[in-house]
């Protein structure tokens, strides 16, 4: 990730392209320019020259190129906003793009509940992260929250629960609620901890995939969609967010379902090497799923 | 501020102490608390605060926070303390309209053509308020979803009962028990 000044940074758009990479997110903010980018290894080095060159810093982010949910029990001001916003902001800083999320009727040991809705959603996206309370009976009681999620879990909780292994990658015991931000040097531990936590939940994802690789690249669809109108004209801060086996569209699905399923990948039709659906949050934005070889070559043999 | 704290999960108790003196300490009310014992029960579930306060909630009026002299036709009034300051300017709005209240300073305010003792008995803030602001204070320490509450209150002692389904008689006894046990030897 590039962090530093918008001063000369179209030689470093320019030399991203040059190397063959892909830029994943650009962030402007006054004259502050970060770039999360994906390039060769062989190329890092000349990369880290030249971003020293126009006065900003590179540093490795293992979560480029992932969207995760961060889940609270409820948006109220018991679970809200810490310490939901600071794991948040820590797996920001490893480059992923982070969605805050609080449930309608998370909270209570007996009538906590998710709706199928919920569950939908927290199932668009790469990992789930739960952050749950200060009693371990009460964490234990709310397993129903996040046991049928399809997603990798991460629990992160008060005290160590017990009987939880089965329904979530991995538990991070030692925050639970709190009404202050996360700023001693424990707490900071703590963050890394976490995000060490989805890096590593995030890697085991990756490499279940590279045993049935995607057809395409997430990373190429999103090159391709660069020049289509909509999504340039699109004012939300990240039109296409690149997810481990596709990516989101922050446009209408209505509007656009015909002229991106018909875009050519490699001699294919997009709608054919893709499941492309609305999102569950609301009617503005679409998830591309890519599908695997192994599914395009099950789908050409019954063809 | 005296916390106790007794329940059968050490780490929710220490948990739930830090979160009692943050909230307290963040709405301002901890000064206001001579001591607190917080009973943590996850397990029913049933959490019982009972909080005595180092004075009786007492109703305020604008001369117990601000001097008052008068000056021809006009009343100056030097506020002293500042944490009335917003009460006392929406008394005096409502009283005398935005016109004719002139703030000088940060503490000084002039009103044309005022009345001294209208003025000085005016009630910026009730006994009933200052109790209201301490259970709202005691609500929010408490888990978000342990709704069904039940409210002891006398002198300057405040207990709340909750659980999260049937207010039980057991559960009112055991408030009871702790608002006495709480209640000590204090003055009332």
């Amino acid at each position: 990730m590039y962090d530093g000044g918008i001063y000369r940074s179209n030689e470093l758009l320019e030399m991203i392209e040059d190397v063959g990479g892909v830029v994943i997110q650009k962030t402007r903010s006054a004259q502050m320019f970060t770039v999360t980018m994906s390039i060769p290894g062989e190329d890092k080095d000349a990369m880290e020259k030249m971003c020293r060159s126009i006065g900003g810093t590179v540093r490795s982010v293992p979560l480029a190129g992932t969207e995760i949910a961060i889940i609270g029990p409820t948006l109220g001001r018991h679970h809200m906003p810490h310490p939901v916003c600071d794991i948040a902001e820590i797996l920001r800083q490893s480059g992923a793009i982070t969605v805050v999320m609080g449930l309608a009727r998370g909270r209570g040991k007996a009538t906590s509940q998710i709706s199928v809705q919920e569950m939908d959603i927290i199932n668009e996206y790469d990992a789930a992260v739960f952050v749950l309370g200060n009693f371990k009976t009460c964490v234990e009681a709310k397993k129903h929250l996040f046991e049928k999620i399809r997603v990798p879990v991460i629990l992160v909780s008060g005290p160590m629960p017990d009987g939880l292994e089965e329904c979530c990658e991995a538990i991070v015991p030692g925050v639970g609620r709190r009404s202050e931000r996360m700023r001693s040097p424990e707490d900071r531990k703590k963050l890394e901890e976490i995000s060490d936590k989805v890096d590593e939940v995030i890697r085991a994802r990756k490499k279940m995939i590279e045993e049935d690789p995607l057809f395409v690249h997430p990373a190429e669809i999103k090159q391709l969609l660069e020049e289509y109108e909509p999504i340039k004209e699109c004012l939300r801060p990240a039109p296409m967010v690149l997810h481990l086996d596709g990516l989101r569209l922050k446009i209408s699905m209505k509007d656009n379902i015909k002229a991106i399923s018909d875009m050519s990948v490699y001699g294919r039709r997009l709608g054919d090497i893709a499941e492309i659906s609305e999102s569950r949050i609301n009617d503005s934005s679409m998830i591309v799923r890519i599908m695997t070889r192994s599914e395009i070559n099950d789908r050409d043999a019954d063809a | 501020m005296e916390v106790n704290v007794t329940g059968p999960e050490e780490y929710g108790n220490k948990a739930y102490r830090t979160l009692f003196e943050n909230v307290m300490n963040e709405l301002g009310s901890s000064v206001s608390i001579e001591k607190a014992e917080l009973y943590m029960d996850p397990v029913t579930p049933l959490f019982i605060l009972s909080v005595v306060m180092r004075s009786r909630p007492e109703s305020k009026k604008i001369s117990d926070t601000a001097s008052i002299r008068t000056e021809g036709n006009d009343v100056h009034i030097t506020i002293s303390d500042e944490n009335y300051a917003h009460e006392i300017f929406s008394a005096l709005e409502r009283i005398y309209g935005r016109n004719s209240v002139d703030q000088q300073t940060r503490f000084d305010l002039k009103i044309e053509n005022g009345d001294d003792d209208l003025i000085a008995n005016t009630e910026i803030a009730s006994e009933e308020d200052a109790k209201k602001e301490m259970i709202g204070a005691m609500w929010r320490v408490l888990p978000e979803g342990i709704k069904a509450r039940h409210n002891i209150s006398e002198g300057r002692i405040i207990t709340i009962a909750a659980t999260e389904e049937i207010v039980t008689d057991h559960i009112k006894s055991e408030a009871m028990r702790i608002h006495n046990g709480t209640k000590g030897d204090a003055d009332v």
